[in-house]
């Protein structure tokens, strides 16, 4: 490699490039795969990791935040674990390795290395931007996943669990993912740490949507309390498309989730709803880039956001309205309980329109507990932590309850639940 | 769309075609040559006779600046700016400095009648009821001619030039100039430090209430002259004072920079109350010429229960960069941002607000509103943050855009930081056009759909009309519009 010494890297600079030297020889992939991942990294290398002077970054300092990275060659060894919800069809990834013998009826499953091997995965490689980090980080590493396709009208009975358990060490996934014309279906998309030991894991689903397809994807991070989670949810919707994306953070110690998602057919929908559990020492960033880039599409987002203890939490919006993207209807809200004075968080809502027949707006607020409502149930016998627990989780599942799918609703209020019972 | 046309129509109004002030006046010019260095600020700085840690002051700024890089990150777009193609220093020949307005140039005066500035004392005693207004013009970079001077030091108000506060008052220079702006603050604060020629200062001693509003008009007029003033307005304990600025600048074919810096500062229980109307011209229909707008302002809640309240007019310039902010310093002080922001043209506006809450049980307010329009981009871009000891903060802030046709763009920025629990933020920002429902509603009742939408129109800015001094919320409307103006007056 040709190493160029533009700028000085850091400790977690040095390990990437490092790393990737190591790993280049065995990492999967064709010519055209390799030369993709050796730009990724010479731009990364370049460029280090993104500083708060990017706006794209302005919270979530990376270079700062990621001093140390896990090694890349610990090898953990992982046993699948039942679904969220049962019934689930699973395809698990353990410690980055999809299951060569998943499959799902109906649905064509590929393994993500099959597709780097034989070079069809070179194309969407590519970093989104200059500002892109977690795809040159994923670009350059990745390994593994699975590429699915649900064909056209298709209506799964089941959800289906993209399951990637892991302990410590690296682990680089990447899920492709194509729903037919007028196709149905729920995806759960879980990290989860099952081992000790801290983990480096980055994750991109490139989700597109055919006319008409109607989809509900929930992504479900719950990593340890030491690991880094660097994911990317890139998201095309056609016409009359409909998504429900649920983002739920419940773990991590420095997690960026970015949502890049253009809404370019006609007639399209997308509901975005998250909810961010913070606690311990974490920082959390979520970061939405929303293009309605066709008239007539609409879109609400809900975020709400718990803070304990001396964590940071983050959520960046932008909702960006194309020129010709008349009556676009895009209400966007980020409403944060912040439950002490050791932690923080920060909150930037843009919008960023070009067309005049729209209505749009955000909202924003940050505030403690409600009095009143605390003393309504005080008033009624129930003590006060027991109250504000009641509270914090009422806040948060509301979100959850959106859902209507009885046993997903029930499951994941359980994971808030019993979060909540750690950190409350 | 009928339902924009009035408004449309009424921001034509303000239209560079129809710039109202769009006239040169030719008088003579006392001017430094081309270019920075550090000559031209020995130069300005002995021709504004100040004093040596003056001219120090001056040149550490300089040589600070010259490191500094411009800042890209505002959504404005422009040629490089080649300082070093500018005049710095432009005066209006005069000997010793003016005493009465019979000394000043006609000509001059014929300028600010037709701006319709109530600089000559009679005639502003003889508005009816009005209150007075005491003016301290700024042409180009010198201070003209200051109105009821004596009046205001009878109530011990010291309302000067700069210039003349630092030759005659250099304690409270020392003292406040660059304490909320430091001199190293941003790329143009550092410049104005450098090369500002003059500015307003005024000075409101402990419990007093200042008798009457305070206004400066500043005004653009030599070709290729950057106008840099500097303001500082300092209210003593439990004092009182209201400023108004007001700009207009003639129609130029060359942008025309500007950097201002405006410094407040509000000790215990004092209130500054700080309105802007701005409209320099904005360039001609196809985007050429217009003023470059590069402006920091910045107010010190320094004392307990103060409070700085901004309100600001914005319909002129090419380029504007302005975020007058709010340091709430003192416990139970309180900051508020009112803004309408009137883009047209290819005009590029980038304003906003900075609340920094670092006291006790403070609280603000910010109301903006933008209205594009043409080919033109209108950016909220605005900051809350709450630090870690300021317990029981409150914000709200509301920004909404109304767009004016499909080739303008309306965007909004807000940085929400909190640090504290005890802290309550609202945000809420909305794009949209006039919606049908609001009509609907409207007209159900039985009201006109011209009528209608000039209802709806005024409510969308009234908020900020309302903020406005009486002498002022005229001159916005006139601005803003004849339709606007109708329904709002």
């Amino acid at each position: 490699m040709n190493m160029q010494t533009t700028s000085r890297l850091t400790a977690a600079e040095t390990a990437l490039v490092e790393a990737f030297g190591a790993q280049i020889g065995e990492l999967p992939g064709n010519g055209a795969v390799i030369g993709t991942r050796d730009r990724l990294l010479d731009d990364l290398k370049k460029s280090g990791l993104p500083t708060r002077r990017i706006e794209a970054w302005h919270y979530t300092d990376l270079k700062n935040l990621l001093r140390i990275l896990p090694d890349a060659a610990t090898v953990s060894a992982i046993d699948p674990a039942a679904p969220l919800v049962e019934g689930s069809k699973v395809l698990s990834i353990l410690q980055g390795t999809a299951d060569a013998k998943a499959a799902v009826d109906g649905v064509e499953i590929a393994l993500f290395r099959d597709r780097l091997a034989d070079g069809s995965a070179a194309a969407g490689l590519t970093a989104l931007d200059k500002d892109d980090a977690i795809g040159r980080i994923n670009g350059s590493f990745v390994r593994d996943g699975y590429a699915i396709a649900v064909p056209a009208n298709t209506e799964l009975d089941a959800p289906i669990e993209l399951q990637a358990l892991h302990g410590a060490g690296q682990v680089h996934t990447r899920f492709p993912v194509s729903f037919g014309a007028a196709s149905k279906a729920t995806i759960i998309e879980r990290h989860r740490s099952v081992a000790e030991g801290s983990a480096l894991v980055s994750s991109i689903s490139d989700i597109a949507l055919e006319d008409g397809a109607d989809i509900t994807w929930i992504i479900l991070q719950q990593q340890a309390a030491e690991d880094t989670h660097l994911g990317q949810i890139r998201v095309k919707l056609g016409t009359d498309a409909k998504l429900r994306l649920f983002v739920i953070n419940a773990g991590g110690k420095l997690v960026r989730q970015e949502l890049r998602i253009d809404v370019a057919g006609e007639g399209a929908e997308l509901t975005l709803r998250g909810v961010n559990l913070l606690g311990g020492e974490s920082h959390t960033d979520v970061t939405l880039v929303l293009g309605h880039n066709v008239p007539n599409t609409n879109s609400t987002e809900i975020i709400r956001n718990v803070v304990f203890d001396r964590a940071n939490g983050v959520f960046q919006g932008m909702i960006r309205v194309a020129p010709d993207a008349q009556k676009t209807d895009a209400k966007m809200s980020c409403n944060t309980l912040l439950l002490t004075d050791d932690g923080g968080f920060s909150a930037k809502p843009e919008l960023e329109i070009f067309a005049d027949d729209v209505v749009c707006g955000h909202g924003a607020t940050v505030a403690d507990i409600e009095s009143s409502h605390l003393f309504y149930l005080m008033a009624r016998g129930v003590p006060e932590n027991k109250a504000r627990a009641m509270l914090v989780k009422a806040f948060v599942a509301e979100i959850v309850e959106e859902l209507e799918e009885e046993k997903l609703v029930e499951a994941l209020e359980g994971v808030i639940s019993a979060w909540l019972e750690k950190h409350a | 769309m009928a339902a924009v046309q009035e408004t449309i129509d009424q921001v034509r109004l303000i239209d560079v075609d129809q710039y109202k002030y769009g006239f040169e006046t030719v008088i003579e010019v006392d001017k430094a040559p081309k270019g920075l260095s550090e000559d031209i600020i020995r130069f300005i700085s002995a021709k504004k006779q100040e004093p040596e840690w003056m001219l120090e002051w001056r040149l550490d700024a300089y040589r600070r600046w010259l490191t500094m890089e411009e800042p890209t990150w505002a959504r404005v777009e422009y040629p490089k700016i080649d300082f070093n193609d500018l005049y710095y220093y432009a005066a209006p020949k005069s000997s010793a400095g003016p005493k009465s307005l019979e000394e000043v140039d006609p000509e001059l005066l014929r300028v600010y009648e037709k701006l319709g500035i109530p600089l000559r004392e009679q005639e502003i005693l003889a508005g009816v009821e009005t209150p007075r207004v005491a003016v301290d013009a700024v042409f180009d970079s010198v201070s003209v001619v200051t109105t009821f001077k004596k009046e205001l030091q009878k109530a011990g108000v010291i309302f000067m030039s700069i210039s003349e506060a630092i030759r005659e008052h250099p304690e409270l220079i020392k003292k406040y100039l660059g304490s909320v702006v430091p001199t190293s603050d941003n790329f143009y604060a550092t410049l104005n430090a450098a090369v500002f020629t003059d500015g307003s200062f005024v000075f409101v001693p402990k419990g007093v209430r200042c008798p009457m509003e305070l206004s400066t008009y500043f005004r653009i007029n030599e070709k290729n002259t950057g106008q840099f003033e500097r303001t500082l307005i300092i209210v003593e304990e439990g004092a009182y004072v209201s400023y108004l600025e007001g700009c207009t600048a003639p129609q130029r074919d060359e942008n025309q920079l500007h950097a201002a810096v405006v410094e407040l500062i509000a000790l215990d229980d004092a209130e500054i109350k700080y309105s802007t109307v701005q409209n320099w011209y904005p360039g001609d229909a196809q985007g050429k010429g217009g003023i470059y707008n590069f402006v920091t302002k910045r107010g010190d809640c320094r004392g307990a229960r103060s409070k700085i309240s901004w309100t600001q007019v914005e319909t002129g310039s090419a380029i504007t960069w302005k975020y007058p902010s709010c340091i709430l310093r003192g416990d139970d002080s309180r900051g508020e941002f009112y803004s309408i922001a009137v883009s047209n043209g290819y005009q590029q506006i980038d304003s906003g607000t900075k609340m920094i809450h670092l006291g006790k049980n403070t609280s603000s307010r910010i109301i903006s509103k933008g209205i594009s329009a043409g080919n033109s981009n209108n950016t909220y871009r605005g900051q809350v943050s709450i630090n870690r000891r300021a317990s029981n903060a409150r914000n709200f802030t509301n920004c909404d855009s109304l767009l004016i046709g499909d080739q303008c763009g309306a965007h909004t920025v807000p940085y929400i930081d909190v640090k504290n629990a005890s802290a309550q933020i609202e945000h809420e920002a909305t794009t949209s056009k006039i919606s049908e429902d609001q009509k609907f509603y409207v007209m159900q009742r039985g009201i006109p759909e011209e009528e209608a939408i000039a209802l709806i129109v005024n409510g969308f800015v009234k908020d900020v009309i309302q903020q406005l001094p009486m002498e002022f919320a005229v001159e916005a409307q006139k601005l803003i519009g004849i339709s606007l103006e109708g329904s709002v007056g």
